[in-house]
């Protein structure tokens, strides 16, 4: 109300001037071959947002995530979380300093979360669906 | 973000090799920090403790928090904070134990943050919110933790995840206000606080009540005057000894397509004491474009006091004249219609930082004074 409409003008200018573009890359969720689970997509990014513990099998889930900034998770957080990663990020910062819960372990690359969701029952990632072979499951296709 | 620290060393030192498993535990270290500059933009403004004299102090804080998860369930959480405007003295603002029962059921015991706004749990982490600050006006209980325990519920209804958050306890740091010093009671302090969240959409609604006592020396000479008139009641009435006070919190959040709506509701109530009951109300508007979030938030404040001397009439005696003309100066003081206006930015420039200029209206319209604060801030969680 009291500001000047000159700084707002600014203000919008400058927020219209970024935009990111990133390559799309198929992701794919991926479970332990053993899992047979179903799981719905609301499901998948309340597990990944740490809301969800289980599978529907009643069996323990652990999310595994990618690193931060890499273009798979980006594109995961906005196809199934629908948000940015800042937004995951500051969402996280309010899960943790509430001593509610600590983010998903983040693995390097996509060959160790594949190796981890393969040798742990309750392991759930994603990864670029390029890279999948038939060690682990693929749950679906984003 | 993360440093973690084996203290498996610290176990053996102590030679406790038969629990060395629970000394293994694991560490982890994080923390949050605001560095906050503000300054009002004229000689005769004063607000929120800012002046025209450009303060980098008031609204500065540093903290770190560790946690660890021992075996069973059971983990162990303390976070100290140092605060600008108490010379950096650091201070636990949160040490608790906390038991998983399973993966909904959390107890808690020890010192925690008391659930009674939206924005309570991450209180002092202004990188998980919009503005600066929360808004004065709604978040300005006179304290915001607490010694006791608390009991986390999470579930499900229907489509949405529920959090229900029951505390017991109590509050008795010392406090600075009006003047003086004091030690104030505030004991079995009781709530609740029920968050509803789905995608876009989160409700929240709280209720809490706490038996007060506040011992201000400065109404003891007038809780003794109208004792010693015959006027028990009124005596009661003016000091806030073992009254009950009641607080209630409606809360609303929208994040949709990159617009947030952010809407918080409070009533404190304060029956037979001298001080003002409170109704409170703030409602942001957002919008998030790339790395920017623009929000503009208007807030208002309505505090009042009902004359509890009504009963006792002018001119009786000089005495008791006095003692009410005093008496209602205190209740008058009590009064507030306040509105502010809060327009800022947040820039997220960097993965763990943002920078965030924000621009306060405010206008106290029974003393018809108008105040405007301007604020930069640099906050980072690490």
């Amino acid at each position: 109300m009291f500001i000047k409409p000159s700084i707002l003008m600014v203000i919008i200018a400058c927020t219209g001037t970024v935009f990111s573009s990133t390559t799309q890359a198929e992701v794919a969720v991926i479970v332990n071959s053993a899992n047979a689970a179903a799981i719905s997509d609301s499901d998948l990014s309340r597990l990944f947002l740490g809301k969800l513990k289980q599978f529907s099998s009643g069996n323990k889930a652990i999310p595994v995530n990618q690193k931060f900034g890499s273009n798979v998770r980006k594109e995961f957080e906005q196809k199934v979380l629908k948000k940015s990663s800042r937004q995951v990020k500051a969402y996280w910062s309010k899960r943790l300093f509430s001593g509610k819960g600590k983010p998903p372990k983040e693995l390097s690359s996509d060959q160790d979360i594949i190796s981890q969701v393969a040798s742990d029952k309750n392991a759930i990632g994603y990864v670029d669906a390029s890279k999948v072979d038939d060690s682990v499951k693929i749950l679906r296709k984003f | 973000m993360k440093i973690k620290s084996n203290i498996f060393a610290m176990g053996s030192c102590l030679l406790l090799s038969s629990i060395s498993n629970i000394a293994t535990a694991e560490v982890n270290l994080n923390g949050f920090a605001s560095i906050v500059a503000g300054v009002t933009t004229a000689s005769d403004e004063q607000l929120y403790g800012y002046d025209d004299n450009i303060d980098f102090k008031n609204d500065s804080l540093f903290a770190l928090q560790a946690s660890s998860d021992l075996e069973n369930g059971l983990g162990v959480t303390a976070q100290i904070i140092s605060r600008g405007n108490n010379d950096w003295d650091p201070k636990f603002e949160w040490a608790y134990v906390s038991y998983d029962a399973n993966d909904n059921l959390r107890f808690l015991a020890g010192r925690q943050r008391a659930p009674f706004y939206m924005y309570s749990d991450f209180l002092d982490v202004s990188y998980a919110y919009p503005w600066i600050t929360p808004p004065n006006g709604v978040y300005n209980l006179l304290f915001d933790s607490f010694d006791g325990l608390g009991m986390l519920y999470t579930s499900t209804l229907g489509e949405f995840d529920a959090t229900t958050h029951v505390i017991y306890g109590k509050n008795n740091t010392e406090i600075t206000l009006l003047g003086e010093t004091i030690k104030p009671d505030f004991k079995d302090l009781t709530g609740l606080s029920i968050s509803l969240n789905r995608d876009w959409l989160t409700l929240r609604g709280a209720y809490f009540q706490a038996d007060m006592t506040m011992p201000f020396e400065f109404l003891q000479p007038l809780k003794d005057g109208w004792a010693q008139a015959g006027f028990a009641d009124i005596s009661n009435d003016v000091v806030a000894e073992g009254d009950k006070a009641t607080f209630v919190e409606l809360g609303l959040q929208i994040d949709y397509n990159n617009y947030l709506l952010n809407a918080e509701y409070t009533k404190l109530k304060l029956d037979h004491t001298a001080f003002g009951d409170q109704k409170s109300y703030y409602v942001m508007l957002g919008k998030r474009i790339n790395e920017f979030l623009v929000h503009i938030t208007y807030g208002k404040d309505d505090d009042s006091k009902s004359d509890f001397t009504q009963s006792v009439p002018f001119g009786v005696a000089p005495s008791l004249d006095f003692l009410k003309a005093t008496t209602q100066q205190i209740i008058a003081s009590q009064k507030a219609d306040e509105k502010y206006i809060i327009a800022g930015v947040r820039w997220d420039f960097h993965d763990s930082a943002a920078l965030k200029f924000e621009y306060t209206s405010f206008n106290n319209k029974l003393i018809d004074n108008d105040a405007n604060l301007f604020r930069v801030a640099l906050v980072t969680v690490f």
